[in-house]
């Protein structure tokens, strides 16, 4: 009698959890939620610090002048956001193809050779070399050669820190695509470019384009690369890139350092620009990976 | 072991709306003469010689890792694509050795269709994954690549499902709606063999009757190989049975001769359900 009804309504006083898990539980779930608590409230300050101060350097000429002189009044930041967009689309145009080319090599031709695997090993150093040896490196290259810091340098510099970051995504999303895929286009006779441009590349491609938006996330912030190559610029910038090509990361820098008031805004006012940016980008990365995951 | 009870537990195994037994005088259209495989050092397929016969359909059995599916991934060559695998001896289409490296693999693949286990659609819509074979191998006028679209897909009994969403993505189809997208596919390119590599073992039993209904049919047109873990599908859809184990051919025959009355032991306890 007794165990019939130990069966229909087993006790709950009388768990069978030994009380040690239930505390290690408890304990692991506080830890887990406080370190995600620190992180939440460090980024939320970030943020909530940069839309207070930044906000009010929000004026109506923000946009459409350059950066005043030292000291002055007024003025925007134009030439530096437009300066800003040119270098890091200098960098996108020039990455996204190496990228997405040497990325396909890895995952499609190269796969486990020693080449592949050599090519896998430096891609991976280059994907964490400081980014200030990258503008060094450019420096050597283009600047001093050329004699003058120019855009095209720090476009360069800019695609040198967006191309790992492409190619990793690429392999990694090209490795996502079935084998049986690739099979059943080569089963119906077509040769491997065919199979990859028709078959794997679009089988992969919401990923690719997502690590494509997240390299131009990533480079439209950087600043260190752009110190020995881009530098800065006060005012309009060549129609030839040639000579400092005003940018918000350097700007900002700059002015943020100043002990004029009205800089000093301006870099507020940039920096809660480049955040937005960069957080919308973000989102629109999340946004193509969607409709992908829900079929 | 009496032949009796063997006899028995296999009568029920042939369907009965199984077509007229098997053509033994069509001609052979894939001779397979002492082929050996190997996987790097693993010995595969041990000096298999079998013949397929034109439009029958002939059905390989036996367990999991016996060879079944090699075999089967010589006809198309598609095991060239990994470089540690293969093949010696000689594969004869219609007399040609496809194993001979001056062979065009692009158009043994045209001849030489294949449907894989898992469906495999391309990420691109119904009407492309269908032309994709096409476009490969012809340039037809818009008029004429919308007709041998629409033909495919009736031919792979899913024109009806599909016609008025061809541009919809292949992706978005059921699963057995997938592989007779992908049959549809391979069709298009009017092969002269298809190869089912265990077509339907990813699907719910309504889906597999259409394809093995389908199969029936296309053999009207076509020679075909099929991988089957499935004894009664075998029985159901084959004119001609082969049973591998370990790598080996064990036992050839007409299909209803092999689950009624097989010559070898082994062939017997497969098929008996003793192991496998």
């Amino acid at each position: 009698m007794d165990a019939i009804n130990t069966l229909a309504a087993p006790p709950l006083a009388r768990s069978r959890v030994r009380p040690g898990r239930r505390r290690a539980d408890a304990m692991l779930r506080g830890f887990c939620a406080f370190a995600t608590l620190i992180g939440v409230i460090v980024l939320g300050s970030i943020l909530l610090m940069l839309i207070v101060e930044g906000i009010r350097g929000f004026t109506p000429t923000l946009l459409t002048q350059p950066t005043p002189g030292p000291g002055s009044e007024g003025g925007g930041i134009a030439n530096a956001v437009l300066g800003s967009l040119i270098l890091t689309a200098i960098g996108i145009v020039i990455a996204t193809p190496v990228g997405v080319m040497a990325g396909t090599f890895l995952a499609e031709y190269g796969r486990t050779s020693k080449l592949a695997v050599l090519i896998r090993f430096l891609n991976d150093i280059l994907l964490s070399a400081p980014s200030i040896l990258i503008g060094l490196f450019v420096y050597t290259l283009m600047v001093r050669p050329m004699g003058s810091y120019s855009g095209w340098a720090g476009g360069v510099a800019l695609a040198i820190i967006a191309t790992p970051v492409i190619v990793r995504t690429t392999e990694d999303m090209l490795s996502l695509v079935p084998g049986t895929l690739r099979e059943a286009g080569a089963a119906l006779g077509a040769p491997p470019s065919m199979v990859i441009m028709k078959v794997s590349w679009r089988a992969a491609s919401a990923g690719i384009v997502t690590g494509i938006i997240l390299a131009l996330a990533r480079i439209a912030g950087e600043t260190a690369p752009l110190l020995f190559t881009a530098l800065n610029n006060n005012s309009w910038f060549n129609a030839d890139l040639m000579g400092g090509v005003p940018n918000l990361p350097v700007m900002i820098y700059q002015f943020a350092l100043s002990p004029y008031p009205n800089w000093q805004q301006l870099a507020w006012a940039g920096a809660l620009l480049i955040t937005v940016t960069i957080l919308a980008l973000s989102v629109i990365a999340r946004l193509v990976i969607k409709p992908q995951r829900a079929r | 072991m009496s032949n009796a009870a063997a006899t028995a537990a296999a009568e029920p195994l042939i369907h009965p709306s199984a077509k007229a037994g098997a053509d033994t005088k069509a001609p052979v259209r894939i001779a397979v003469k002492g082929l050996n495989f190997y996987y790097g050092q693993f010995h595969g397929l041990k000096n298999i010689d079998l013949n397929f016969h034109d439009r029958q359909v002939t059905a390989l059995i036996g367990p999991s890792g016996c060879g079944k599916s090699t075999l089967l991934r010589t006809f198309n060559r598609i095991y060239s694509l990994y470089p540690e695998q293969r093949a010696e001896g000689q594969i004869l289409l219609d007399g040609v050795n496809i194993l001979d490296p001056k062979v065009d693999l692009n158009d043994l693949r045209a001849r030489v269709g294949m449907v894989f286990q898992k469906p495999t659609p391309f990420p691109m819509s119904i009407y492309d994954n269908v032309a994709f074979g096409i476009r490969l191998y012809e340039k037809l006028p818009k008029a004429e690549l919308d007709e041998r679209v629409e033909s495919s897909l009736r031919k792979a009994a899913l024109w009806d499902e599909v016609k008025d969403k061809l541009k919809q993505s292949g992706m978005g189809l059921s699963g057995g709606q997938q592989q007779r997208l992908c049959i549809a596919r391979t069709v298009a390119q009017r092969p002269e063999v298809i190869l089912f590599d265990e077509p339907t073992s990813a699907l719910d039993p309504i889906s597999t009757g259409r394809i093995e209904e389908l199969i029936e049919q296309l053999r009207d047109e076509f020679t075909i190989a099929i991988v089957t873990h499935n004894m009664q599908q075998a029985a159901r859809i084959s004119q001609f049975t082969a049973f591998m184990y370990l790598g080996e051919l064990v036992e050839f025959s007409q299909t209803e001769r092999m689950f009624m009355n097989p010559t070898q032991q082994r062939t017997q306890d497969y098929i008996t359900g003793r192991f496998g």
